[in-house]
């Protein structure tokens, strides 16, 4: 009646062992009917985000109609991704006062995501009886003026992001318009009204969009009548389900848990047939039907990979005949240029992920890994949890539809770092090569000829910087996650600045890499965060940019530095930084360094500094 | 539905209880957290697993699983 799973989960809040099980939700919800999803986070909306190793991520909720019903599905596909969210509901019909009064408790919850669930009764409950396509244009355009007007005002003064939704035009409103032209205008003037919608996200980058016209297109109803006239829930609990769905998307990258690399297997996944078996002209890709959906697969993957995601290969082949089909098969659309690494050996894949995850200096959890076989995905699964598995059919008409499912890559910007990005981490390969010809490790950086620049953050750089607080875990003081808007605040605001690093090596240029949050009260400067891509760790990039900035603020007539450090779960490796490099500690998470005697960067790191650095 | 023990133990999964804590007698609305969401909940969960149009403005009105078991299976 209920899925395995579901059961599994309703045991365990029987017994009193769902907060102690809580690491093994993730893997049951992957696994677990999409009907299903709703009902486990039923369950798991009673776990207290502090008794489980789970990110809690507060969670507004207001709308037209009855919106508790969204918690369920919520906390389901939260969990999905190890959050859980701290929902905090609003009133029925109440998100004018809600997102209008900046004193009110949905305003002031500190919510991370604000969700304000628009549904087609916002407009058809305005609407006189009977109607006209004029009635439905003026009543959309007022609605819209309210929308864009609680939207500037949440972007203003709010903290967070405010998410709204397109809305969907029922049949059932559409066709109680007789003649032709007024249902065309009717379809027309709605579209008009979402695209309306949409683009307030060009306008404000704290404010998301749902589309749900993709959704809809998926064949989900729109509108369950009796739900919607009963209970008010004006949208479908299945386009509520997929809803939920996108806002763990949205949850997952706002806490810095997008995905970075795709790792694919290649028999039947990327190509069809087994190339150790049917031989480089015996594979599947292009010239036949079965073939065509393969290299359209690729093309999918490629386009995926041309913005920033790193692309690699885990196949149990040998490498030769690999390369030969990625460098010289007439049909292939991914050649051995798009991947970042290319691991083709008969060790288990798990081992070759966490190598991979190594050499790539990445976490596993960035990690998305793509095969058809059962076995090498459930032993990836059990072995590797943090590891986000999709498996694909023997269908490979399916494969795009399975990859882009869980929309795992999602970014608040594309940047140049990201059409950049694999040419920059197969120089990192390259990197680890020319290391292991040192003994030392002196020695070795003193030949890398490291060069950096440190300046005051560009208009330019804003988006990357953010996307630098988004993705950097482990070299991450405080991990403070900042939007655009935000960080380009922080840099004009009075007191307060934003400081780069660019690096580049014999190797080539690694682009901007790291940032520092500053502020300034009188003499005493707090660098409230200081972060570091992972790619450039251990080259005395950190200790020469932290110098620059001692002696810029000393020069500046400063007489102390205040570092501050928050751990998690992934930084607990720089816990020691400031301490390490001449400060003091004074409190908890908190380092002071007297800037009497600073010392200086490490002699084969090669510094430039931009002026009107510490601001 | 075959039996109402199997819609009991829906009720009870639903919520994650022990058994003791739900029988055919159980007024739903004594449960503890139990809101007008979990009964539209059950709805959907009914209509899937019996294939039958159940009438929402009735379930409403139910109180007891054994009010709900008769609905399902009558509707």
């Amino acid at each position: 009646m209920l899925s395995a799973e579901v059961r599994r989960l309703a045991d365990w809040q029987r017994d009193g062992e769902l907060a102690g099980n809580f690491a093994a939700v993730p893997a049951l919800l992957a696994g677990m009917p999409d009907t299903d999803i709703a009902l486990a986070g039923h369950l798991l909306s009673r776990v207290d985000p502090d008794e489980v190793d789970a990110r809690a991520v507060t969670v507004a909720i207001t709308g037209h109609g009855t919106v508790a019903g969204l918690v369920a599905p919520l906390t389901g596909e939260f969990a999905r991704h190890g959050l859980l969210p701290r929902p905090v509901v609003g009133g029925f019909d109440s998100y004018v006062s809600d997102l209008g009064d900046p004193d009110g408790e949905l305003r002031r919850c500190g919510a991370e995501l604000t969700l304000c669930l628009l549904d087609p009764m916002v407009v058809f409950d305005e609407l006189p009886s009977p109607w006209t396509a004029a009635h439905v244009w003026e009543a959309l355009t007022r609605k819209l003026d309210l929308v864009e007007r609680l939207a500037a005002g949440f972007a203003d003064g709010g903290s967070g992001t405010l998410v709204l939704n397109t809305l969907p035009l029922p049949r059932t409103f559409a066709v109680q318009l007789l003649d032709r032209r007024s249902r065309a205008e009717l379809g027309a003037l709605w579209r008009e009204g979402n695209a309306r919608l949409l683009r307030l996200v060009a306008d404000h980058d704290a404010v998301e969009v749902v589309d749900l016209d993709p959704l809809l297109a998926d064949g989900v109803p729109a509108v369950d009548e009796r739900m919607a006239r009963y209970a008010k829930v004006n949208l479908s609990p299945a386009l509520l389900a997929r809803y939920a769905r996108e806002v763990g998307h949205l949850a997952r990258r706002a806490t810095g848990k997008t995905r970075k690399c795709l790792v694919l297997d290649l028999d039947d996944t990327l190509w069809g047939g087994v190339l150790s078996e049917d031989g480089p002209e015996g594979i599947a890709v292009g010239g036949s039907r079965h073939g065509e959906a393969f290299v359209a697969f690729q093309h999918v993957v490629r386009q995926i990979g041309a913005q920033g995601v790193l692309l690699a290969v885990a196949s149990k082949n040998d490498e030769g005949p690999v390369l030969d089909v990625l460098r010289r098969h007439p049909d292939m659309a991914l050649r051995e240029a798009d991947f970042v690494r290319i691991a083709a050996s008969w060790d288990p894949k798990h081992q070759v992920l966490r190598k991979l995850a190594d050499a790539l200096g990445i976490g596993l959890d960035s990690l998305v890994f793509v095969d058809d076989n059962a076995t090498e995905c459930g032993l990836v699964g059990q072995e590797l949890p943090e590891v986000a598995v999709v498996r694909v059919t023997a269908e490979p008409a399916l494969h795009c539809a399975a990859l882009l499912r869980d929309d795992w890559f999602g970014l608040d910007a594309v940047t140049d770092a990201d059409t950049a990005r694999t040419a920059l981490y197969r120089d990192e390969s390259r990197r680890a090569d020319f290391r292991e010809h040192f003994d030392v490790v002196e020695d070795y950086l003193a030949e890398l000829g490291v060069r950096i620049r440190v300046g005051a953050v560009r208009d330019r750089e804003v988006d990357r910087v953010s996307q630098i607080t988004l993705r950097t875990n482990q070299f991450n003081l405080t991990t403070t996650r900042l939007r655009p808007d935000e960080v380009r605040a922080l840099s004009t605001a009075p007191g307060s600045s934003v400081v780069v690093i660019d690096s580049a090596d014999r190797f080539g240029d690694n682009g901007l890499v790291g940032a520092f949050f500053l502020r300034r009260r009188g003499d005493r400067v707090d660098i409230d965060n200081f972060l570091l891509s992972c790619r450039v760790f251990a080259r005395g990039i950190e200790q020469a940019g932290l110098a620059t900035v001692l002696r810029q603020a000393r020069d500046s007539g400063a007489t102390a530095v205040f570092g501050h450090y928050e751990p998690t779960a992934k930084n607990g490796r720089f816990r020691h930084f400031y301490r390490d490099n001449g400060f003091v500690a004074v409190s908890d998470g908190v380092f002071r360094h007297d800037l009497a005697d600073i010392a200086p960067p490490p002699h084969h790191v090669l510094v430039t500094t931009d002026p009107g650095g510490t601001g | 539905m075959n039996d109402i023990d199997e819609l009991v133990e829906l009720v009870r999964d639903l919520l994650g209880l022990p058994a003791s804590a739900v029988d055919a007698r159980t007024e739903l609305g004594s449960l503890p957290g139990w809101d007008s969401v979990h009964l539209l909940r059950l709805l959907t969960v009914l209509e899937q697993r019996t294939g039958r149009d159940i009438p929402l403005p009735d379930l409403l009105d139910v109180s007891t699983v054994e009010d709900v078991y008769r609905m399902a299976v009558t509707a």
